[in-house]
């Protein structure tokens, strides 16, 4: 591949490369590392791949397990037995919710989203790929990924939810007149 | 088929419609054409799959991480090697150099004052694009923050390691930490800054509050003890002060 082409490559994808790795390292530092790490790996290995239409989903698939690797590291993760059951149903302003607030909060929100929901959902927002590429990208079965995709949506719902309406349970913050906010 | 699988097949439908041809989704779609319940559901649950999209899509990539890419690729030259050699490693070296320069573009030296410097920094960096902070003690933060009537937290309330630890926002201000939050009170969004009093301000941030507006914005910059503090917003001075 010349370099042209893997610019072109690199300008096709590392937008939405870097959106999925966001969501997934929860900080901006290390999602570029993740981004910059994955195009390495492709001018190192993946640039013997003879179908360029594969390309973009060998790129997710790669980021994401340069991210499990990574995360390996830290040996923390929650089994997905683990997590509670999503219950959060549909409502009428939760969609009004969205559209008002600002874009880094939905991808905070996104952020708090249990880690095994989360790298399905946000493949899912960017609507690049679709379900099957998803289960394929994350190696996991097509009915684990709609699993996922539920309960996930869910669990986002309520996190939005809390971006207006947290209240001041943790931390107690001195009202304006000196008093503690309840 | 029972509304509830559909419910759970129609949850992988893309907000786009991009799967509309997906044979996987006929019969649910077609459900969600003859059940009234069924159609309002999908019709919320797609309305609001397309907001979280458009937001997601507007997170743009940090400036420079495309050069950076490729300059680290270019600097590696893999084709005609078969594996990952020092051109690798100057890759990175290169790469990292750039990323460095992105991450800390907005950090000047040496701040004639550090309260307007920090003024300008936080109402700088609030009109990026990146924000927000994460973590258990940022969202703690966050939830104290967005009370209506509360006060903008002091130094007892502030644990700035374990912030830093568990994945709030840092940015680089003259090659120090600051960290951030974002929250919304009453519909507006502001963020907050802080960063340690013997940091790159050195004890030059005047006690306060003091207001710097801007045509893009304004900040509040004060400092107690231990920090230094910053709140921009674009909504202007007058709202700032209803949080001090």
């Amino acid at each position: 591949m010349n370099n042209e082409a893997f610019a072109e490559l690199v300008d096709a994808h590392y937008a939405p490369l870097y959106r999925f790795a966001l969501s997934l390292a929860r900080n901006a530092s290390d999602a570029g590392d993740l981004v910059q790490q994955t195009f390495f790996i492709w001018a190192t290995k993946g640039h013997g791949l003879r179908e360029l239409s594969k390309a973009k989903s060998w790129l997710f698939t790669t980021l994401y397990r340069e991210f499990l690797r990574g995360r390996r590291r830290d040996a923390r993760s929650t089994s997905i037995e683990d997590l509670p059951p999503a219950e959060k149903e549909l409502a009428a302003e939760d969609v009004d919710r969205v559209s008002k607030i600002d874009a880094s909060l939905v991808m905070t929100a996104l952020q708090t989203v249990d880690e095994a929901f989360r790298a399905p959902l946000t493949l899912f927002y960017l609507e690049d790929m679709s379900y099957q590429e998803i289960a394929d990208a994350l190696d996991v079965p097509i009915g684990t990924v709609m699993s996922r995709l539920s309960r996930g949506k869910s669990q986002l719902r309520m996190a939005l939810e809390g971006v207006q309406t947290a209240g001041a349970k943790v931390l107690p913050f001195p009202d304006s007149k000196g008093a503690s906010a309840s | 088929m029972t509304i509830e699988e559909a419910k759970f097949i129609l949850s992988a439908f893309r907000p786009d419609g991009s799967d509309a041809g997906n044979a996987t989704f006929c019969d649910a779609l077609r459900m969600a054409g003859d059940d009234p319940m069924l159609k309002g559901w999908f019709a919320q649950s797609r309305a609001h799959d397309e907001a979280v999209a458009a937001k997601l899509k507007q997170i743009a990539p940090p400036e420079g991480l495309r050069e950076a890419i490729l300059a680290g690729v270019r600097v590696s030259d893999p084709r005609g090697s078969n594996g990952l050699g020092w051109g690798w490693i100057a890759g990175l070296a290169a790469a990292a150099a750039v990323v460095i320069g992105v991450f800390s573009a907005r950090a000047p030296v040496r701040p004639e004052s550090g309260t307007t410097a920090l003024a300008g920094f936080a109402i700088s960096d609030m009109l990026n694009e990146r924000h927000g902070g994460s973590g258990e003690p940022a969202s703690a933060l966050i939830a104290g923050l967005q009370v209506k009537g509360a006060r903008m937290p002091a130094a007892e309330q502030i644990d700035f390691e374990k912030l830093r630890e568990t994945g709030c926002r840092t940015l680089n201000f003259a090659g120090h930490d600051v960290l951030e939050v974002c929250f919304v009170r009453e519909g507006t969004v502001f963020h907050f800054y802080v960063t340690r009093r013997d940091g790159p301000l050195g004890n030059s941030v005047a006690k306060g509050p003091t207001f710097v507006s801007e045509a893009a914005g304004a900040a509040a910059v004060w400092s107690d003890t231990r920090f230094d503090y910053a709140v921009a917003s674009t909504a202007g001075a007058e709202a700032l002060r209803r949080l001090l």
